[in-house]
Parts: C-alpha cells; structure tokens; sequence
C-alpha cells in the first residue's frame, strides 16, 4: 500500500463530475479530502490518496484523462528555519502532531509527511516562519 | 582566606564562600568554574550543595521570548536646516519624539499606520539591528532655531549617533498559563488558544530563567551586568508591574511577579536575540534574549540556582474570562508543561511554550562562554531591587475619589 498527496485542479466546466467517487469505487483507493476549495477560477482539491501503487497510478490516469491537473506534492507547508525560534507554539495547535519538540536539543522539528495541510500552524507562528506553498 | 562581609543580605548562618570581586579576579585569570542553571541542577543533585557551592563560582541563566514593554532611544543627528521633529515615522511606524529636536522612542508594538497588524516597531528594531535602511519621516511646526518643517530621509544603525534599548519590563519572574475554554479559538499575547481547553500555552524559560533562579534578587539589582539581545546591557531599575507580593512554593513565586527594567546598546545586538514577533489578531511584540549570571555567594545561593522545573509552579488561568480577576484553574509545574501536555478536568490538554527554551540554553552557554574566557565580569548591585512591592490595579474613579 502507499499513500500519496495530490492537488487537484480543474476548470469550471469540470467542477459537476464526480471524481473522488469514481476513484474510489472504481479504482479502489482510500481517499482523505484534506481541503477543497471551488471559486470562479475552478476547483482545487487536495487529496491523501491510499491504496496499492499501479492503482494510484490508473487513478492518476484517469483523473488526467478527464482533464483535470494533477500534481503530486510532497510538501505543502513549509518551516523557514532562519525564522523558526524554536519556542513551540505550533507544536500544540497541530491537529497531525506534525511538529515535534526534541527533548534534547529543545529545537522544534516539522514532519511534513505527518502534515494534513490544515494551516493551522501558520497564524499561530509568532515569528511567521511557517509558510502555506501552494494554496 | 579572610571572609569579607558585603552588602547583600544573608540568611542567618550562611557563611560567605566568595565575593563579587574575588569571582571577577578568578575570571580575570581564567579560572573560574561557570555552569549554566541547567547544569548546576545535577551537580548538585550528584554532589550535594556544600560541595557544589565550594567549587562553582558563578551559574548562568537565560531567557528568550515575547516582551512587549521593549523599545529604543535614538538619535537621528541635525539635518541641513534643523527641524525640531513633532512627530516621526520609522518605515510608517510612529516613534515618540515629545524629547528633544531628534530624539525619538520607538516601541515595540506601535502598528505601522497602515491598519494592518503585520509590521510594528518590533520590526524597525530587528531591521536596525540587521543593518537595514530605514525610512525617517518627520514634520514639524518650525521655530526661529529649528525652521525646517519637513523631512524624509533613510537612517541606519550605523547612521543614528545612539541606539539604545531601554525595555520598562522584562524577564518576568514566572508568568501564566493560558487556556481557552469557550467554543471558538482566541488569539492572544499567549498566543492562538484552540476552543474547548484544545491547548495551553506558557511563557517562561522555568529552571533557566533569571529571577526563578534568584527569587529575591540577592544578586540581580540596579547596575547589573547582563547579556542583552547579544550584546552586554544592565539593569536600568525595577520593571513596570514588580511585585513582591506573589505566593510561594519551594521558595520561589508561582505567579508573575519580579521583573526587569533593562537598557544595552543597540549597535552590538544580534538579531539571533532580538526578534519581531507576530501575534496574529493581537499585535506584535518583541522577542528579547536575557542572560543574567548569578554569583555563588554562599550556599544560599546555590540553593537558589538548583531549582528544577519540577518545583517551579505556574497557574493556569482561562484566558475566555475578560476579567483581571480570573482565578486559577490549577496550578502546574514546568516539568509538566514541559512534558508536553497538562491535565484539565480529567482532559490530557496539548501544551506549547511561547518561549525558546532552546535559544534560553544557548544564551546561558554563550554567557557561560564569555565569562570563562574573562570577555564578561560580574557586578554588585548599584542598588538592591525592592524588597517589598505591590502591583495595584486601575480602578475607575471621579476626581474626589482617587487617593
């Protein structure tokens, strides 16, 4: 099994066919809606999508087919460590526990694998050294 | 060796181990035994107190984290032809300038007037000190001695004759915790407060943090020398709200009580230890580094510095309650804070400090550094701090009633 983040985006026509249904049903994968945003530009949808690798694969497929832009991300919020200080306020905020404070080096430290996207963090930063890259 | 009595109160009994100036002549020759408040908590753990106070000269101590009551002096010089400014702008943010001709006070949390809450005088400070260009606006009514009625200009810290911080109220001894019990999420000087007691947020760097480890300021008074955003600064006074009258456990307060008023020249300060902090929603504030080292005295001292975060208590107030009268929930210690997660009515609540206890360590190493190497002698107080202080609050009254 993996499990992979995508962003989703598609234009305005598009926005009536229902996607995440037919990823799941028929490709069957396990799909986490992590935010989904629609405006006059079009759809964006970011999504956790589980199951076996050459599913993922076909599902991809088929979404581009459809026309709709896939990206695959590895990151979606970023920690600016020159602005980090390392005090930890973020480390309570995080529905993901995302941030962990090392016990020995007291220095905080973003595990953006664990990172749903929530940006919850980003107006809880003091020195605003958290940072939402795509959305 | 002759005991030399000092100024500096005494428990009954105590014996003097050493004074200010015999630690300094240690320093001097680079033989001093200096360890950080964290370190001294095991040696004296291992060793016992006796032995400890015979062999450690002096323990370091630091802070680092939001201090709003911050701000600088400066001096911008005499332009061609003077202006005696009235009111002053750096980068947009109004300074202070009821002073002399070209004097200003820039604070901390004076918000640019651009109706955002983004940018402050927290931000002109951490531009200065990186060597930034800042941009100088002033006006003026004119007088016969200063005509000019207007000016816009760039300064520099290289540019300006002074830059000096002068913070009314820092290095808190102890402060709150903070929690949010009501359904939606609070933002505050403590931070973003989730709903429904969803975190709790505290601000004191605990077993290194300089007043904890001198509870009665014994050896911390007017005419300190401390390390002061990376540079060396002192003890200018008192800090606004000092209050003596705080209850105690294990010998030190469980509630905001002493603080400091410091002062330390601009142009030797390290952004590393001055920041501009953003408190969505509230404003902004300034993130002060403060390192203060304790001398070993006697063993009363070392008694003092070998508290641990275990034994130092904080309460733990609903910041959902508008009230200055809001009574603890509980009171916690800072190892529990620490251990990243309190309990509240039978809830495990998530915890975050709003202070680095990271960049604390690294000022009490870096001071513990200085020291070793003879860059950083010891004082005695000018003065003592006072010994007895109340922090009264505002009442609202007619001209009759007030005392």
């Amino acid at each position: 099994m993996a499990r992979r983040k995508y962003l989703l985006g598609f234009s305005p026509a598009r926005v009536g066919e229902p996607i995440t249904y037919i990823i799941v049903k028929e490709f069957d994968l396990m799909v986490n809606i992590l935010r989904a945003e629609i405006d006059e530009r079009g759809g964006r949808l970011l999504l956790e999508i589980e199951g076996k690798p050459h599913k993922i694969t076909s599902g991809v497929k088929y979404l581009k087919e459809k026309g709709v832009d896939v990206k695959e991300l590895n990151e979606y919020v970023s920690k600016e460590e020159e602005r980090c200080t390392h005090c930890g306020m973020c480390v309570s905020v995080c529905p993901a526990d995302a941030f962990e404070m090392d016990k020995k080096t007291y220095k905080v430290q973003f595990k953006s694998d664990k990172c749903i996207a929530c940006g919850l963090c980003l107006d809880a930063c003091p020195p605003n050294a958290m940072k939402l890259r795509i959305w | 060796m002759p005991i030399v009595r000092h100024e500096l109160s005494q428990k009954a009994g105590d014996r003097v181990v050493r004074t200010v100036q015999q630690i300094n002549q240690k320093i001097k020759k680079g033989d001093a035994l200096v360890m950080t408040a964290e370190e001294i908590i095991d040696v004296v753990r291992r060793e016992g107190v006796d032995k400890a106070t015979k062999e450690v000269d002096v323990v370091t101590t630091g802070t680092f984290g939001a201090m709003c009551s911050s701000g600088a002096f400066l001096n911008f010089g005499h332009s061609e032809p003077p202006i005696k400014m009235q009111k002053v702008w750096l980068n947009d943010v109004p300074a202070y300038t009821g002073l002399a001709a070209v004097d200003a006070f820039i604070g901390a949390t004076e918000l640019r007037e651009n109706g955002k809450m983004d940018y402050a005088g927290a931000n002109v400070i951490e531009e200065l000190i990186a060597g930034k260009p800042i941009h100088l606006k002033a006006i003026a009514y004119g007088t016969d001695c200063y005509p000019r009625r207007k000016i816009e200009t760039y300064v520099s810290l290289k540019t300006l004759n002074q830059a000096y911080i002068y913070n009314p109220r820092n290095a808190y001894q102890n402060y709150s915790v903070a929690t949010n019990s009501s359904d939606t999420t609070l933002f505050t000087y403590m931070g973003k407060l989730l709903p429904s007691y969803g975190n709790a947020t505290y601000s004191s760097a605990g077993q290194l943090s300089p007043l904890l480890n001198d509870p009665e300021c014994r050896t911390i008074g007017i005419g300190t020398r401390i390390f002061l955003g990376g540079a060396k600064g002192y003890v200018a006074w008192q800090g606004t709200q000092f209050n003596t009258r705080t209850p105690m456990k294990n010998n030190v307060p469980t509630r905001a009580s002493r603080t400091l008023a410091v002062i330390g020249d601009m142009k030797q300060m390290s952004t590393e230890y001055m920041r501009a902090l953003d408190f969505r929603k509230y404003g902004m504030s300034l993130a002060v580094g403060i390192g203060v080292p304790i001398p070993i005295l006697d063993e009363q001292m070392m008694k003092c510095v070998a508290i641990s975060d275990k034994d130092i208590f904080a309460p733990v107030l609903d910041y959902s309650i508008q009230s200055r009268n809001r009574k603890p929930i509980k009171e916690v210690s800072y190892a529990q804070l620490r251990s990243g997660a309190i309990e509240l009515f039978g809830k495990k609540v998530k915890t975050s400090s709003l202070s680095s206890y990271y960049l604390a360590r690294q000022i009490a190493e870096k001071l513990k550094g200085m020291i070793q190497k003879g860059e950083f002698l010891l004082t005695e107080p000018v003065e003592r701090l006072p010994e007895d202080m109340a922090f009264e609050p505002l009442e609202i009254v007619s001209k009759e009633e007030v005392k």
